[in-house]
């Protein structure tokens, strides 16, 4: 052995060879218990043996003994740096860390060591996959073509290679790969649906080279093959290139469509477009083709109801009032989120108010019979309410909404329907108590339905009741999870992780809020990598249309709604513990009651008694007797459970930049994000992704309250700062800050001009004391202007109230008790501004008439009716 | 409304919609698998871009030999407050027809939880199916499942 000296390591006598070779097979085969002992018995006499080393780490993390076996493969790469097997063993491993960029490096290292070659195959299909996931688009070509020079038979070979070349942007070339394998190919048979997907791929990449009589020329041949079986892919990328060919087919190709699927909006957009019509400027042509295909489709709602955005006046009432009355008879529940967004004309919000209010009028069981014109149905009457009170609740009328359920619910009280919108229009107005009292209703007339439950969960957590929205949640959630919570977190459940944040944001519970939204994350962090498996599935499956729509869809993953909501809301939140980084050491419980402390603390012993199991059962767990493979992708481990490490992050702008980077490129238009950027920016000293921002969010809505508190605060910022900012940033921050705002203007005429322009807005009054505060003005006098939000002829929305009260905490004011009464009182239906003794009284109360039957429901008035009373003063008072 | 294909981008959609529906969930990557694997047989129906009711569907890949392919519903449901429009049998005329000229399946099966009237009465009343079988403890809970089966027309 002492021959072998500082040559590799790697020779074995045979019969440890053939050991081996079977130790390989073994880990194909995930025979673990056996591999791991065949690993052994080598090592025993080669205990240096870097490959069986590597082979043997590799073995103990598909065991779950991760550590030791990570330990084990490190040692084997020191002994053997130059075989090919370590370098791939570390780049599965590494791959299962999610580290991508670091795998693809030892693969490309085992490949330059791998000179029989015997493995290229398998380690260039998985540095394929890598190069995919990270978009590494001109390697993956080059990889895609060894293999396919490897192994030309492989019919996936030849499409991954015209893939490749598509994602780099090479179309001429993925067009040629395909003609060439359509060449090499004998003997389709019909109704071989891979086949047909790849002749769609091979139109589609005609398409988008614009080789147009081409594409149709394939897709008309195959289509009459019955090589592509896809019927309507057929006729949709017939209609369109028939179209982009102005042919004169394209009309009766958009028609069969439309017959083929009546309820596809695409298809009449597509039929309209293609008789040259711009239905904002040709209506009337428009209108005509709709009434056309409404009479020959008339179950459709599709062009019914685009009728209804396309005509105006008398045309449109003539339409609206059959497409109302037909919904009310059928007891359409959404009707009104059907046509709410026609509201935004308001001779349209006017025309369905009168319709429905007439259709009620005619429909009351109070009107005789006789005189009814259109409908004696009961029902009708009753749908004419739920649709009248949806409708003066969206307008803010919520005296006359609850008038009008009070009718309903008087008519039929068994109707889930009639609470969830009185929840809905008390919720508006600020009585999250009483809301969530009334989507409980609800929620108990249909106990098996999974939509009123999550719903009154939601509002439960909007009235601060978390643990109680826990348990709703948890009728619905599997019974083995250590938590409801916990499953929906597995189920990925945004809706719930950012209702739950938000909830513990509002109680100042800043380090569960952050908990949530970095659940948040990682659910998207999740699905960017559930596509990587896919990297070589769809090719094997041929479904590659898909494929390069799932691909484009990952790119883009992160404008979803939820992301953002939960980006910002986390950002925030760093922002804040940066400017004051009390708030991460100080009270976290924030505003929690003595039953939510106590609530916390059992919370907290239970998690304990849960990690202590888990601890307990993870030592149990490394024994070699089970064969259980636990995969290599590294698992979840909590090791933050009540989101105190993140809310003491020695980093917070860095954590929010991570959030917020990927919007930079994906939500550019979107202001709110601008803000966040600007504000975090400017924090790290990045003074021209700030400026950037601040410079783009300007172009989108220069008079946007919260930009005029950041464009003073950034010309401030630089007025502070010690020293300039050198060269060549500084001159391109204070250049691109002059073009925003001129520097001859001053700061505080610039903010009082800005409030002189609004007087009567509260959202610019809260920002202009803002950025008074950002100027540094005494504390009195931003208060003094906060109070302004107070006057009458101020418009002033629970909403913006309760920034405005935030903002006053966060200043630190001792008039905060003095603003809630002001807003109690002003806002006589609201619960937001109650005291803490009074909003005890109201949970209390929101959860004992919970779970009374729907006979004591009725019993159960008191409290709404008298909310009414007052809510009736209050919308007296802002109509 | 607006009734087309389900498309990768309608996956994240489809999901919510699927969870405060249903108490059978389901994480990302099935929804991809079968978007991957039968990109053209789950529809989506949607309001003004929001996703309100889907059809996911699967081929059934452990068929006997000889047996002809038939296709599967893994899930189909639509919001409360968008019930009364018929979109469901649209969602499911829509996937049906897909199954049977793409992959010539010869019927379509489902399964059904039994204490779930409602749903029952959509498959059989309105949709056609016939109650089949009955699989003890289908659900992870332990309720048994009606599977249910349609068969589908060829022209």
């Amino acid at each position: 052995m002492s021959k072998r000296g500082t040559t590799p390591n790697r020779f074995l006598p045979p019969k440890e060879s053939s050991l081996f070779k079977e130790l390989l097979s073994l880990y194909e085969t995930k025979q673990l218990k056996k591999g791991l002992k065949t690993a052994d018995q080598i090592l025993k006499k080669y205990p240096e043996h870097g490959e069986t080393l590597c082979m043997k780490g590799l073995v103990l993390v598909h065991m779950g003994r991760r550590e030791e076996g990570i330990e084990l493969v490190r040692k084997g790469i020191r002994m053997d740096l130059a075989s090919h097997i370590v370098w791939h063993v570390f780049g599965l491993i590494q791959k299962g860390e999610k580290k991508y960029e670091d795998a693809l490096k030892s693969y490309t290292q085992a490949l330059r060591f791998d000179k029989i070659g015997q493995e290229n195959m398998n380690l260039l299909r998985d540095v394929a996959q890598l190069q995919t996931q990270l978009r590494l688009y001109d390697g993956l070509v080059e990889t895609r073509y060894m293999l396919l020079r490897l192994r030309p038979t492989a019919r996936q070979n030849w499409i991954a290679l015209a893939v490749a070349y598509h994602l780099s942007g090479n179309l001429a070339e993925a067009k040629k790969v395909l003609v060439e394998y359509e060449k090499t190919l004998k003997n389709v048979p019909h109704y071989d649906v891979e086949h047909s997907e790849m002749l769609l791929y091979h139109v589609r990449v005609l398409e988008e080279l614009e080789q147009h009589s081409e594409a149709l020329a394939l897709l008309d041949v195959s289509a009459k093959d019955r090589a592509i079986v896809d019927k309507t892919a057929i006729m949709e990328v017939r209609a369109r290139l028939l179209s982009k060919l102005k042919s004169d087919e394209a009309e009766h190709a958009w028609k069969v469509l439309v017959e083929h699927n009546p309820e596809c909006y695409d298809y009449y957009k597509g039929y309209m477009s293609n008789q040259g019509l711009n239905i904002d400027e040709n209506p009337a042509e428009a209108l005509a083709i709709l009434r056309e295909f409404s009479t020959q489709f008339p179950k459709a709602n599709v062009p019914r109801r685009l009728s209804l955005s396309l005509a105006s006046g008398e045309e449109f009432q003539a339409l609206a009032e059959p497409y109302v009355l037909s919904a009310l008879k059928k007891g359409i529940p959404s009707l009104f989120v059907d046509v709410k967004s026609l509201y935004t004309d308001p001779a349209k919000l006017k025309s369905f108010e009168d319709i429905a209010e007439s259709i009620r009028k005619d429909t009351s069981p109070d009107t005789s019979v006789a005189s009814s014109s259109v409908s004696t149905e009961p029902t009708t009457y009753l749908w004419s309410l739920y649709f009248l009170a949806q409708h003066y609740s969206y307008l803010s009328q919520y005296a006359k909404a609850l008038e009008l359920l009070d009718l309903a619910l008087a008519h039929t009280p068994t109707l889930p329907e009639l609470y969830t919108c009185r929840a809905r229009t008390l919720k508006r107005a600020g009585d999250f108590h009483g809301a969530s009292r009334a989507m409980e209703d609800a929620r108990l007339l249909d106990g098996q339905d999974r939509f009123l439950n999550t719903k009154s969960a939601k509002y439960r957590m909007r009235a601060g009741l978390i643990d109680e929205a826990s348990a709703l949640l948890g009728l619905f959630t599997k019974k083995d999870a250590s938590s409801p919570g916990a499953d929906l977190e597995e189920m990925q459940s945004l809706f719930y992780l950012l209702e739950e944040g938000d909830a513990h944001r509002r109680a100042g519970r800043l380090n569960l809020a952050l908990k949530k939204y970095a659940a948040v994350q990682r659910v998207f962090d999740d699905y960017e990598d559930d596509q990587y498996d896919f990297h070589g599935y769809s090719l094997r499956k041929f479904t590659v249309n898909i494929y390069l729509n799932v691909l484009d869809w990952e790119d883009h993953l992160r404008s979803h709604p939820s992301y953002i909501k939960a980006a910002l809301a986390a950002s925030r939140i760093y922002v804040d513990i940066f400017d004051d980084p009390k708030l991460a050491s100080g009270n976290v419980d924030g505003d929690a009651t003595d039953a939510e402390k106590k609530a916390k603390k059992k919370a907290k012993k239970a998690q304990k008694e849960k990690e202590d199991a888990a601890k307990k059962a993870a030592a149990a767990a490394p024994t070699t007797s089970t064969n259980e493979d636990k995969g290599l992708d590294v698992p979840y481990k909590d090791d933050d459970p009540d989101g105190m490490k993140l809310l003491s992050t020695p980093e917070p702008l860095e954590l929010a930049w991570k959030l917020l980077q990927p919007l930079t490129t994906l939500a550019q238009n979107n202001i709110e994000v601008l803000i966040a950027i600007y504000d975090v920016a400017i924090r790290r000293r990045k003074y021209l992704q700030a400026a950037q921002a601040l410079a783009r969010a300007r172009a989108l809505d220069s008079e946007y309250p919260d930009l005029h508190v950041r464009i003073v605060h950034a010309r401030h910022f630089v007025s502070i700062l010690p020293e300039p900012i050198p060269p060549p940033v500084g001159p391109i921050f204070i250049e691109t800050l002059g073009k925003i705002l001129s520097e001859d203007v001053s700061l505080e005429t610039y903010n009082s001009q800005f409030l002189q322009n609004h007087p009567t807005s509260a959202q610019t009054i809260l920002a202009a004391a803002q950025t008074s505060r950002v100027l540094g003005a005494p504390l009195q006098e931003v208060e003094d202007l906060i109070f302004t939000t107070l006057r009458d002829e101020v418009q002033l929305d629970v909403k913006t109230a309760l920034e405005i009260s935030s903002f006053l905490k966060k200043i630190k004011s001792s008039r905060v008790n003095e603003l809630h009464q002001a807003l109690d009182a002003k806002f006589t239906l609201s619960t937001a501004f109650k005291t803490p003794d009074e909003l005890a009284k109201l949970r209390e109360w929101v959860l004992t008439t919970n779970s009374n039957s729907s006979s004591e429901r009725t019993g159960n008035g008191a409290a709404p009716m008298e909310n009414e009373a007052e809510l009736g003063k209050e919308a007296g008072e802002s109509v | 409304m607006n009734i087309r294909r389900a498309r990768a981008e309608d996956l994240p959609g489809m999901q919510a919609c699927n969870l405060r529906n249903l108490p059978e969930n389901y994480t990302m990557k099935y929804y991809l698998y079968h978007c991957a694997t039968w990109p053209s047989i789950s529809y989506i129906a949607e309001d003004k871009g929001r996703i309100v009711g889907y059809i996911l569907a699967k081929m059934e890949e452990e068929t006997a030999e000889g047996e002809p392919p038939h296709g599967h519903v893994t899930s189909i449901s639509v919001l409360r407050s968008y019930r009364r429009l018929g979109i469901a049998k649209k969602l499911m005329l829509r996937s049906q027809e897909s199954m049977a000229t793409i992959y010539r399946a010869s019927h379509v099966s489902l399964h059904v939880r039994k204490s779930n009237r409602a749903a029952l009465s959509l498959y059989r009343d309105t949709l056609g199916f016939e109650v089949r079988d009955i699989e003890q403890k289908y659900y992870a809970d332990g309720e048994d499942a009606y599977a249910m089966r349609l068969t589908l027309e060829h022209d």
